[in-house]
């Protein structure tokens, strides 16, 4: 019989619907992977049942009876237990106070026991001992640690909760190979005594070395599950990807064969030596697994990430990637991913919103601005790009997505940039809206800029770009340049199931 | 250090919002809070050379208790990610309260006493409903309130007047085998926090302040620690009106208000970050009596009345900006 019993699970963010009739069986016993592309709602499903987000709708049944998961302390008390991929530690405390964490030991008038404390540690810790080097620092503040260190700290405070059901989600990450080996050691250990593990990764190898069973996830739905010992590579990707029908219309390039932009080497605390380069008038994707370093590659490229080696050539000459400022004073544009954030200021004027890149071109001795001017330039950008506003003098944060998303452009294209860059700019905005923000970036790239595109949306991606880079773990690992790739061989890239390769 | 984690760098540099991000960010080593009292007290010897007279350290001890108090108070609220601006009306408030209710007679105190402790748990109560149920910033709540408080301490009592048995004053200002009993008190506040320390309560109030969504992910009460913070610190800010009342033996509406702002910049010196979840009130409590010995400086050399209080700032700013240099250049190592 099924330990956990997840039907009819529906999230809705905003306008985005994360999940929309998800559903998820599992026996005890088992280790269960959970798979799925990009925005498929791995993740939301994880942290309903974990009680992180609660879900619109949701039936959960756990051992035959039916629960509520309202948060973290109902799913606590259905032994649930989970590892994050955004870490749950706290820099501060030590190893051995993250661990019991919200469960500490206590004896009368609810002073802490810090003997009890140690012990309840020590006894997962010691497992880990080797990923530690041999030593666990029991009374190092976790902020200390490395990445690898800190999320063994963070699947020790789970396996101290003593699950009945363990969700590990992107747990192994940032862990080393040694470190992964000891993870799974105990996995299996907590397998066999009747624990269910809920596991997603995107490490495709550990998928298959470890799991079960697998349920695939497609758009915020449940496709199926699959028993992984029969399943071969292109089931799982035609599960995950469905049936689509081949693009009919290829796509027009208009790259010149001159190549403007270079990047040599680029390494920052999450790119891995990246070098690219890119024709004027080319449209060049970013694909992969989302966060595998391409956000971090376009800020790096607009100055906004700590270099630590490499360079970005134009022209033969080094952009300055110091700062934001220099590099859109020499012609970078990036429209951010997160545009509430690093887009728009959402209280101010749709004017302001769109003079503010490029006011100092405007400027009369650099100081004064007129106001004529910097009307008359926001309205031929409205009129060019086709905003749909009220007037000029409206809040940006009155716009739909669409429009906010062309203003953020717009105020780009007064700066008349060479390079422009462009995180994920269509998350969240309706289709008439995207054709235009398509047709936007074809202009751009007709115009003779160099474009960067990075997208989650892997149909979009190969419609709009070139060349799509594919990367993983801030690498580039694949260059996808036939006109006739299809979305099954990004897939597959993207989850690096190379022909041949041994699982 | 934790270093911010790539990608979410924020591109906008000098922005009022950047560097007050970053003052919060400043936290003082122990050492240099150690060698400012050092110096504090060098100063102090140098200009008042009976410093170390029995009467003078009673006097002078009877003095620091109040803010020493009310800076414990503090930083547990700081720790535990807010800051309350209203601790001084509060120590108002319950002051006003305990001399009505004690109406000069020893027979009434224990009453009075109790009814003063129950105004601060009633403030820091009302404080952390705002703050976590209505949402609002804890600066601006906590403002907000401490106007509510100082309001309600001028209906109590609307002019200075009210006096204290005299065996409270008395013996405040007595000693116990040589040692002062305010020193005594003092000891017995920083017993308080040690004990504290060791609670269950405390250890979620620096999970809360050092990382509230890992602390709620965890299982933590996340709402209850916060509104928690605001209660004791509110009973600390009573203890701080009975030391006033036990120093000046008299009642005055406005006679907390000072305290406050005096009370952040003694966790400030005494190396806790305002950003929450690091430090501790041991440093606090120093940092207390380097800001009363400071007053102390230039009361003693003879600095002008009017100008007692531009002094007092100047040598504050000094304190704070020496305080935060190690924490800068640790910064720009990292």
């Amino acid at each position: 019989m099924a330990l956990l019993e997840m039907n009819g699970v529906r999230k809705r963010f905003g306008g985005v619907l994360a999940l929309d009739d998800a559903s998820l069986s599992a026996a005890g016993g088992e280790v269960h992977a959970l798979l799925g592309p990009n925005g498929s709602g791995k993740s939301t499903l994880n942290k309903t049942l974990t009680g992180v987000v609660v879900p619109d709708r949701a039936s959960i049944t756990i051992d035959g009876s039916p629960v509520a998961i309202h948060g973290p302390r109902d799913a606590h008390a259905h032994g649930v237990a989970a590892v994050y991929q955004q870490l749950s530690v706290v820099d501060d405390l030590t190893v051995t106070q993250n661990v019991v964490l919200g469960l500490e030991p206590t004896r009368r008038l609810g002073l802490l026991d810090r003997r009890a404390a140690r012990t309840v540690a020590a006894e997962v810790l010691t497992r880990f001992s080797p990923a530690f080097a041999g030593s666990v620092p029991y009374d190092a503040a976790v902020g200390a640690l490395s990445p690898g260190e800190q999320q063994i700290v963070e699947i020790c405070k789970a396996l101290a909760r003593r699950p009945r059901i363990l969700v590990l989600d992107e747990a192994t990450a940032s862990l080393h190979k040694e470190q992964v080996h000891v993870l799974f050691e105990v996995v299996r250990e907590l397998r066999d005594s009747g624990v269910l593990v809920v596991f997603t990764s995107h490490r495709m190898d550990e998928v298959f070395a470890l799991c079960d069973q697998a349920t695939v996830l497609r758009n915020g739905r449940t496709v199926g599950t699959i028993a992984l010992a029969d399943a071969t590579e292109d089931q799982l990707v035609h599960m995950m990807v469905g049936d689509v029908e081949r693009r009919e219309e290829a796509r027009r390039s208009h790259a010149s064969d001159r190549t403007v932009l270079q990047v040599r080497g680029l390494t920052t605390q999450r790119l891995r030596d990246v070098s690219f380069s890119v024709a004027q008038g080319e449209v060049l994707g970013l694909g992969g697994l989302q966060g595998q370093g391409q956000s971090d590659l376009l800020l790096a490229m607009f100055g906004a990430a700590k270099i630590h080696a490499g360079e970005v050539l134009y022209d033969g000459v080094p952009l300055p990637l110091t700062s934001p400022v220099k590099a859109a004073r020499a012609g970078v544009a990036l429209v951010p991913g997160d545009r509430g954030r690093q887009g728009m200021f959402a209280v101010r004027p749709i004017q302001e919103n769109l003079s503010i890149a490029s006011m100092h071109r405007r400027a009369t001795a650099r100081l004064a601005l007129s106001q004529r001017a910097e009307r008359r330039a926001a309205r031929g950008i409205v009129e060019r790009l086709n905003i749909v506003i009220g007037g000029l003098a409206d809040r940006i944060s009155t716009l739909s997505g669409g429009n906010q998303q062309k203003v953020v452009i717009g105020k780009w294209l007064l700066n008349e940039p060479r390079v422009v860059l462009l995180d994920d700019p269509t998350k969240g905005i309706d289709i008439t809206a995207k054709e235009e923000v398509y047709a936007i970036i074809r202009e751009l790239a007709d115009s003779g800029a160099a474009v960067v595109f990075n997208s989650s949306d892997n149909r979009e991606l190969l419609e709009m770009s070139d060349r799509v880079l594919v990367l993983f773990e801030g690498g580039v690992v694949d260059e996808l340049t036939d006109a006739q790739v299809t979305e099954e061989d990004l897939v597959a890239s993207a989850l690096r199931l190379e022909a041949g390769e041994t699982l | 250090m934790n270093p911010a984690p790539p990608g979410t760098r924020e591109p906008a540099p000098a922005t009022l919002a950047h560097w007050w991000g970053r003052l919060r960010d400043i936290q003082v080593s122990g050492t240099a809070t150690v060698a400012m009292l050092v110096v504090v007290i060098a100063v102090n010897v140098a200009l008042q050379p009976n410093f170390f007279d029995q009467y003078a350290l009673t006097s002078n001890f009877a003095t620091f208790v109040p803010l020493v108090a009310i800076a414990v108070g503090q930083t547990i609220v700081v720790l535990s990610g807010g800051i309350d601006l209203s601790l001084g009306a509060q120590v108002t408030l319950a002051s006003v309260v305990t001399v009505q209710l004690t109406d000069g007679e020893l027979g009434n105190l224990p009453l009075a006493l109790t009814a003063g402790l129950g105004v601060g748990v009633a403030c820091g109560l009302f404080n952390g409903l705002v703050v976590v149920v209505a949402r609002l910033q804890p600066i601006v709540a906590t403002f907000a309130t401490s106007f509510v408080f100082s309001g309600l301490a001028l209906v109590v009592l609307p002019r200075p007047g009210g006096t204290m048995p005299s065996e409270f004053t008395s013996g405040y200002r007595d000693s116990v085998l040589g040692v002062p009993v305010a020193l005594l008190a003092i000891l017995a506040i920083a017993a308080g926090w040690l004990l504290l320390r060791r609670h269950r309560v405390t250890r979620h109030i620096y999970a809360v302040g050092g990382n509230a969504e890992a602390a709620f992910a965890s299982l933590v009460p996340v709402a209850r620690t916060r509104i928690t913070a605001y209660v004791i610190a509110g009973m600390f800010a009573s203890v701080s009106a009975f030391a006033i009342l036990a120093n000046t033996g008299a009642g005055d509406p406005f006679i907390g208000n000072e305290l406050t702002l005096t009370s952040v910049a003694a966790v400030v010196i005494g190396g806790t970050a305002l950003r929450g979840g690091r430090g501790g009130a041991i440093g606090s409590i120093l940092g207390a009596i380097i800001l009363a010995l400071v007053s102390n400086i230039v009361f003693f050399a003879d600095v002008p009345s009017t100008y007692r209080q531009l002094a007092n700032g100047l040598v504050v700013i000094l304190a704070l900006a020496l305080a935060g240099i190690p924490a800068l250049q640790k910064r720009r190592s990292a």
